[in-house]
């Protein structure tokens, strides 16, 4: 297989994006990440595209061969990709599988979402389409009540306090405060997140991502002609792609993803590289809790400790791992499809030495997308070229 | 025996009040509807066993911002239910105040329809 590298990068801002449609998001980022790169639009050879609920929410679809043609791109083959809020990296997976093989040479990923201007009512019952419907979902469940059913289970079982978990929205909010990408640009305090209103007992407020408008882009190409293309280019060292039960009580323990795990070793296999390699990571923290699980199931800390590596800081930008410098997704925004190639966006940006909050020594970073109550998962690990 | 192993069958006699599991014929694994294959065994010899329907709750949560079209059910409890048996299975809470929801309270199953839809219910166990 050949080495890829990532050779242009590019996001619009994460937020309510008025008077902006999911076609033009899509354009934006992918015509930011094209001019990045010295590659002519010409040279791109395919084109793939993250996107969740944009037929349902924007009520558009053949949105990959939309955006290809209001690139100027038309004639290539583009494909929309769709695995929930994992999306994005999916559609990333395919495009480094493209240029791996051989198959292609210049690669064109994005991923996009319009979700602010839905009722939150309408968000919430197309994001549960990523449940099983008929096992699950039709009780009522929604993402934010699986989750808390998560998130209790895990304080149960490890002693993970209310506190430690908040911990994460500080962390995360803080960040966000300082990345002008980000749709939250303020601290909260731990007293903001502990009585913010009460989404899913024991999740509230500041525990869940907002709804968000977004879209982010890279362009890959193989390792070996990255440097003509881009002066500072990003190998892509592992990815790994695999999926796990659909429903929470198909799940033996609800308190870690197979999917994610799976999906680490494969990515981590490919590199020949272990967690305490990775200096920087942007994991799904679609919730508090899931950043929690997401950095023991990486094995960036044993099961059960990732509540009080928080609240040691060993998640923050000077810690053993600085988890989502970018603010992640409960402070930069979740545009859901596009969050894989935003967190991969964010990344490119801290290798190049060019982040918003940059973390210091970077030579190894990981990405980390999870879809539904982890049916999917995928891990991209990062490095310096 | 193929008809309990369809989830219009499960629906159907859950909506009877009867909650039916499947039992591997080859290795014995315990599992809920439907299911293809077994995923200790691998092999697809499903026999139907009937499920008490008791277990306790695992893990809960009371939902406040409910999906559309369900507004005027919130908040209301979902919780996942480890049946006696010591299948997993999740389900809508009924009958039972939300504040004495706690993890490990007995509950039974109990079918609950809604638009012509049957979901999976627990309530008191008497």
């Amino acid at each position: 297989m050949r080495a890829v590298a990532i050779i242009g990068a590019g996001s619009t801002p994460f937020g309510k994006l008025e008077g902006r449609g999911i076609v033009e998001l899509a354009v934006s980022a992918c015509r930011d990440a094209l001019a990045e790169s010295r590659a002519p639009r010409e040279k791109i050879q395919a084109f793939y595209l993250g996107n969740f609920v944009g037929e349902r929410l924007a009520s558009q679809g053949a949105l990959a061969g939309l955006v290809a043609n209001r690139l100027g791109l038309t004639g290539i083959p583009a494909t929309k990709v769709e695995g929930a809020c994992a999306s994005g990296g999916i559609a990333l997976r395919h495009g480094v599988l493209g240029i791996a093989l051989g198959l292609y040479d210049f690669v064109l990923v994005a991923g996009v979402e319009k979700m602010t201007s839905s009722p939150t009512a309408e968000v919430t019952a197309a994001l549960a389409t990523a449940g099983d419907e008929e096992g699950e979902m039709r009780t009522g469940l929604t993402f934010p009540g699986a989750f808390a059913i998560i998130t209790r289970e895990h304080m149960a079982r490890y002693g993970t306090t209310r506190e430690q978990i908040g911990l994460v929205s500080v962390k995360n909010h803080g960040l966000g405060a300082s990345n002008p990408k980000a749709q939250f640009r303020k601290p909260v305090t731990l007293d903001e997140v502990l009585s913010s209103r009460l989404i899913a007992d024991p999740l509230r407020l500041f525990d869940c991502p907002p709804i968000s408008d977004g879209a982010a882009a890279v362009v890959l190409c193989p390792a070996e002609w990255a440097r003509d293309f881009h002066p500072k280019p990003v190998r892509v060292l592992g990815s790994g792609h695999a999926t796990g039960p659909a429903t929470l009580w198909e799940m033996d323990d609800i308190t870690s993803f197979p999917a994610t795990v799976r999906a680490s070793r494969e990515a981590y296999g490919m590199a020949r590289l272990s967690p305490g390699d990775v200096r920087v990571a942007e994991v799904h923290d679609c919730f508090t809790m899931a950043e929690i699980i997401a950095t023991e199931d990486l094995g960036f800390f044993p099961k059960g400790k990732g509540g009080p590596a928080v609240e040691k800081g060993e998640t923050g930008p000077d810690g053993q791992v600085a988890v989502n410098p970018s603010g992640g997704l409960i402070a930069k925004g979740h545009p859901v499809g596009a969050t894989g190639c935003a967190q991969v966006y964010e990344l490119v940006k801290q290798l190049r030495g060019e982040a918003a909050n940059q973390v210091r020594d970077v030579e190894i970073a990981l990405a980390h997308n999870l879809g539904g109550t982890g049916v999917v998962s995928t891990v991209t690990i990062l490095g310096r070229m | 025996m193929s008809k309990v192993i369809t989830l219009q069958a499960f629906f159907e006699e859950a909506r009877a009040g009867r909650l039916t599991g499947i039992r591997c014929g080859r290795c014995g694994e315990l599992a809920i509807p439907p299911k293809e294959f077994c995923p200790a065994c691998q092999e697809r010899a499903w026999e139907p066993l009937p499920l008490d329907g008791r277990g306790t709750i695992a893990s809960f949560t009371v939902i406040r911002v409910p999906p559309r079209g369900r507004a005027a059910e919130a908040p209301y409890a979902v919780a996942v239910v480890r049946l006696d048996e010591g299948v997993s299975l999740l389900g809508r809470i009924v009958d039972i105040p939300l504040d004495a929801l706690k993890v490990g309270l007995p509950v039974r199953f109990r079918p609950l329809v809604r638009d012509n839809q049957t979901v999976v219910g627990f309530g008191p166990t008497v």
